[in-house]
This record gives C-alpha cells, sequence and structure tokens, in this order.
C-alpha cells in the first residue's frame, strides 16, 4: 500500500476557494439537467465496464453477422425463396440488444450496488433529473451506436453475400427503414434496461427480468401460444422492425414501434415512480 | 445550521426514529451520539433528503434539503466509506462529482491534496482500503466548500494518524464557521473534538446539550478507599452521612462526601489510610448509563457487574 502523504502535522485549511471561487457562487439559478449530463457523461466514460460492453458489441455484432451470413451462401434456388438479406445481414444485432440492454440496466443498478446512489442523490436531489439524464445520455449514446452498428453490419452482411447469394442495397424499398430503425431499436433496448435497472435496483435480478423479458418470454410463450411471441421485444425487434420481406405471424412495423416504444415508457415511467417514492 | 422538528422514521413496524427535535449550530462540533442502532444513520439520511420521513421535517439553513440549489455548495456528507464505484479512479469520482454542481475542477486537486490521496488518484477506488476509502469520502465532502458537513462515523477503519486527522479536520471545519455533525457510537472519540452533543437512544433524544454539561449533570462521585481496618472505616463513614460499601477487592468505595472531607474523617479517628483515590464516572460511563435502556444489540458479558465499575476520569 502505498504510504498517504502526512496531513496530520500540517495545519490546513479548506477554504481554498479564494484561489477557486467555488464560494462564488455560479449565479442566481441552480444545479440541473445540464450539470447532471455532463456528470452522467464523465460517470459513463469513466468506467471500463462500458468500453468493455461496447466492445464486446461490436465484436460480438460483426462476428454473428458474418456467421449469419455466410452460412446463406450457395443454396439452391428454392432455399432463397423469400430471403430476406438485410435481415439476414442485421442478425448481428441481437447481440447489442443484449449487451446494450445491460449497459442500460447498470446504469441504474450499479449506482445501488456501489452505494453511488447516495453520493448522486445529494448532489443532485430531485431525482427525476437524474433519471432523466442518464435517460438522455443512455438513449442518445446508444443511439449513435446503434446506428453506426446498424449500417456497420448492413455493409458487412452484403459484402459476404456477394460471394453466392441475393444481396439488398439501401436504395431498394424498405430497406433503409430497417436498417436505420434497427440501430434505433438498440437504443430503445437500452432505455428499457434503464427502466427495469430503476425498478430492481440489483444488478443480477434486474438483468435477469431484462434478459427474461426479451429472450426468454417469447421462448417460453410461443411454446404455448405461438401467435403471441410475436408482442416479445426481441421477436419485434428481429421480425417486424429489421424485417424487409414480411415475416410471416409478425406485428406490422408501425405496431412494433409501437408496442416497443410502450414498453419503455412503461418501464421508465414505473422506474421514475419508484425513484422518487422509494428511500435510497 | 441544522434543525429537525419532530423527525419521525419507521420501517414496517419498528419505529427508527421518534419525534426527533434537534438543532446544530455553526462554529462548533456537534457530536451525535447513540449507540449502534440508535439511528443516527437514518436520521443524516433523512437530513440528506435520501429517506423521506414518515413525520416531521429537518433544515438546513432554513430549508429542506431538495429545495437547495446548489447543494454540494452548501452541505458536504460523508454517509459510508463506500459511496462510490469501485472500478472508477478516486479523480474521476470527484470529477463528476464536481460537475453536478458547476464546482471548478481545480477543486478536485484541493480535495485530493487535502486528504492526500493525490499520489493514488488515479487507481481504481475499489482497491483502496477502508481508510483510504473513508478519505476519499471526506474530500467528497469537502468538494464544494460547504458550510454544513455531516460525517457518519467519519473516524471508521482509520488507523491512528488518520483518527488525529479527523480531529484536526473536524476542529479545523468548526473554527471557520461551519455547522459541523459527527456521529459516532465513541463517547470518549467524541470528547476530544465536539463541544455540543446531541445523544439519542431507540430513535428518541436523550440528551442535547454541550460536553461540559453532559458529564456534570451526571457526574457521581465516588471515593475510593484501601485500609487495614474496613470495618471501621465503613462504620465512621456511615456515621458522616457517606454511603460506603466494600468492593470483592476489599477495597471501600465511598460516595457522598469528597476525598478531602474522607481524609479529614480519618485523621481524626485515627483510621489507617493506604489510598485514597477520587473516582469519577467517565463520559463514557453517563452515556453507558444513559442508552443502556436503548441499546438494541444488547451483549452480556460473563461479569456484568463488572463492567459498571466505575473509571478515573481520563
Amino acid at each position: 500500500m502505498t504510504t498517504l502523504p502526512l496531513t496530520t502535522t500540517r495545519r490546513f485549511t479548506t477554504g481554498g476557494f479564494t484561489t477557486g471561487g467555488a464560494r462564488a457562487r455560479p449565479g442566481p439559478w441552480r444545479a440541473g439537467l445540464r450539470q447532471t449530463l455532463r456528470a452522467e457523461w464523465t460517470k459513463l466514460v469513466s468506467l471500463r465496464s462500458t468500453q468493455w460492453t461496447l466492445l464486446v458489441t461490436v465484436v460480438g455484432a460483426l462476428l454473428v453477422t458474418f456467421l449469419s451470413t455466410h452460412g446463406a451462401l450457395h443454396h439452391s434456388r428454392g432455399w432463397y425463396r423469400g430471403f430476406d438479406p438485410t435481415n439476414q445481414s442485421l442478425a448481428g444485432l441481437a447481440i447489442g440488444s443484449l449487451t446494450l440492454g445491460i449497459l442500460g440496466v447498470l446504469a441504474m443498478s450499479s449506482e445501488y450496488g456501489t452505494g453511488t446512489i447516495r453520493s448522486s442523490l445529494t448532489a443532485m436531489p430531485r431525482r427525476g433529473v437524474l433519471l432523466t439524464a442518464k435517460a438522455v445520455l443512455v438513449g442518445l449514446g446508444t443511439l449513435v451506436i446503434g446506428e453506426a452498428l446498424s449500417f456497420m453490419v448492413f455493409f458487412e452482411g452484403q459484402a459476404v453475400l456477394s460471394g453466392g447469394a441475393p444481396t439488398a442495397s439501401l436504395g431498394q424499398p424498405g430497406v433503409f427503414r430497417a436498417v436505420a430503425l434497427s440501430g434505433a431499436f438498440l437504443a430503445l433496448f437500452a432505455l428499457l434496461g434503464l427502466g427495469i435497472g430503476a425498478v430492481i435496483r440489483h444488478t443480477a435480478g434486474a438483468i435477469a427480468v431484462f434478459a427474461g423479458c426479451t429472450l426468454l418470454a417469447p421462448i417460453l410463450v410461443s411454446s404455448i401460444s405461438e401467435s403471441s411471441a410475436r408482442f416479445a421485444p426481441e421477436l419485434i425487434f428481429a421480425n417486424s422492425a429489421a424485417a424487409v420481406v414480411a415475416h410471416p405471424n409478425s406485428l406490422s412495423v408501425t405496431l412494433g414501434v409501437v408496442l416497443m416504444l410502450a414498453y419503455c415508457a412503461v418501464a421508465l415511467g414505473l422506474g421514475a415512480l419508484l425513484l422518487n417514492r422509494r428511500d435510497a | 445550521m441544522i434543525v429537525t422538528r419532530g423527525l419521525t422514521k419507521r420501517y414496517g413496524k419498528a419505529v427508527a426514529v421518534a419525534d426527533l427535535s434537534f438543532t446544530v449550530s455553526p462554529g462548533v462540533v456537534t457530536g451525535f451520539l447513540g449507540p449502534n442502532g440508535s439511528g443516527k444513520s437514518t436520521t443524516m439520511r433523512m437530513i440528506l433528503g435520501l429517506d423521506v420521513p414518515d413525520a416531521g421535517s429537518a433544515y438546513i439553513n432554513g430549508s429542506a434539503y431538495t429545495d437547495l440549489s446548489w447543494p454540494l455548495r452548501e452541505v458536504g456528507a460523508l454517509l459510508d466509506a463506500k459511496a462510490f464505484h469501485p472500478g472508477r479512479s478516486a479523480r474521476n469520482h470527484l470529477r463528476w462529482l464536481a460537475q453536478t454542481n458547476d464546482i471548478p475542477q481545480n477543486r478536485v486537486e484541493a480535495v485530493l491534496d487535502i486528504v492526500g490521496l493525490t499520489a493514488v488518484a488515479d487507481r481504481r477506488a475499489g482497491k483502496f482500503s477502508l481508510g483510504m476509502g473513508q478519505r476519499l469520502g471526506i474530500a467528497g465532502a469537502l468538494l464544494g466548500d460547504p458550510g454544513v458537513l455531516l460525517f457518519d462515523e467519519p473516524v471508521n477503519g482509520l488507523d491512528p494518524e488518520g483518527i488525529r486527522w479527523v480531529r484536526h479536520l473536524l476542529l479545523d471545519l468548526a473554527s471557520e464557521g461551519r455547522t459541523v455533525l459527527v456521529s459516532s457510537h465513541l463517547i470518549n472519540e467524541m470528547a476530544l473534538t465536539a463541544e455540543r452533543l446531541v445523544v439519542i437512544g431507540r430513535g428518541t433524544l436523550i440528551a442535547e446539550t454541550s460536553v461540559d454539561d453532559f458529564t456534570a449533570n451526571h457526574r457521581s462521585d465516588a471515593v475510593r478507599i484501601v485500609t487495614p481496618t474496613p470495618q471501621r472505616f465503613v462504620a465512621a463513614l456511615s456515621r458522616a452521612g457517606a454511603r460506603p460499601s466494600v468492593g470483592d477487592d476489599g477495597a471501600i468505595v465511598a460516595s457522598g462526601l469528597s476525598s478531602a472531607d474522607i481524609g479529614e474523617l480519618a485523621a481524626g479517628q485515627a483510621l489507617t489510610v493506604h489510598e485514597l483515590t477520587p473516582l469519577r464516572a467517565s463520559l463514557e460511563d453517563v452515556f453507558m448509563e444513559l442508552t443502556s435502556s436503548s441499546i438494541e444489540y444488547r451483549s452480556h458479558t460473563v461479569d456484568d457487574a463488572a463492567a459498571h465499575d466505575a473509571l478515573p476520569v481520563r
């Protein structure tokens, strides 16, 4: 252990502010969303787990898309009936829906797990502002990453498919919409995770609920009723948002988007309600 | 200035804090004393707006914590040693904390220097010892140069040097005219720094007083006498109006007379005295006596009586 500089003998004063100027109030206004956004940004980028999550997301998505499109090469003519090259290339984003969702969960639950929440709420006692700042940052951050990644895997996938399968281009009807919407969906998964993190507060429990809702639910539900599974977030994503060729037994794009937005709104709304009501 | 009025908090049926009212004034260190589980931390969390009271309210400089415009510039708090993410460096922890209240970034370096963490500021805080974590918490409390400071058990996990450092820090902060509330379950620690005391047990106020009054009002003076003729001495003491008792070691402990009176008495009646020691209840004894009925988690010693023996004044 490093020896700490001895301060016991030194008489210090904490009023170093005559030079620093924290005593000089910044103005008549008060700490609000602007300050909290800056602080939340620092929080997010100063954790190695954020960087690891993004790395796993990008590498994982590129890999899965490669495998998915490579497996679609050189089949018989009949195999390509109803083939959706866009959808095939976006397969890698499923990884992102999980990892970015967990990023959203952690943005809230890790504060409780580590005790940081008490620092956060003494610095910004208006809890709605804190959750709003997190939602804005997590939402916008994952939107940028999601869009970039979506277009990346699309082009990657089309490049692989060009070696011996039908391909798609952004100019074809519905293709651009599917790619752009898929990127946005990644941000929605992150917001869903954030909401669940605010409700559950324990990282393991919140991740379990998130994964249960998105991944496990469709499997369980489809074993009971095939047609209900299409309401699950992951299937809306894969079969409605990311599809150009309408998938049998799936929701329309519009209905899928509305439903996904509703899921996020419910999770974040409930999270905000409980955050305001519960003791930290 | 911190003011609480009728602060009450229940967890289910258990009452953690009941109708607690006290005032903490600037310029002196105020000790917030109570046994473990007496509601000190809950009270501090309510003052900081983290827990919502079931009844009553707390004010800092006249307003509720949640209404403060720049909370960290008005109030600094150390709640528990680990209110930071273990994966973030000390410097980054303080950086985001500063940003929430538009506190200039040079203040981060200033408080790192004050608590002596500059050399390890870029290390992940999760690698810190309990004492270093405590220093980081204190740095966070000092960050906004606040006029009101709350410390919950600040010497926990600190080495003797660190403890001495915290004592000086608290005294310096108070001497600069700040309001300083420090919780502890160790009264002797408080006796070294605090001038005022707020004592609670089972969530209710037991005393709100100065340290001097606290000991003076609860002092039970006694004198310990060692003599080869205890029976005669006891008889003489009883006749003189004292209340003597003979301990297991044969020594007499008498209350009701000063040591000077007893010396005169012995000289007048030609009683041999080998030892004559004035005993005073220490702050600790007073505290134990006052809170003994309110200790939540009581331990039982083999010889409970021994624990109540009066100790010489420190």
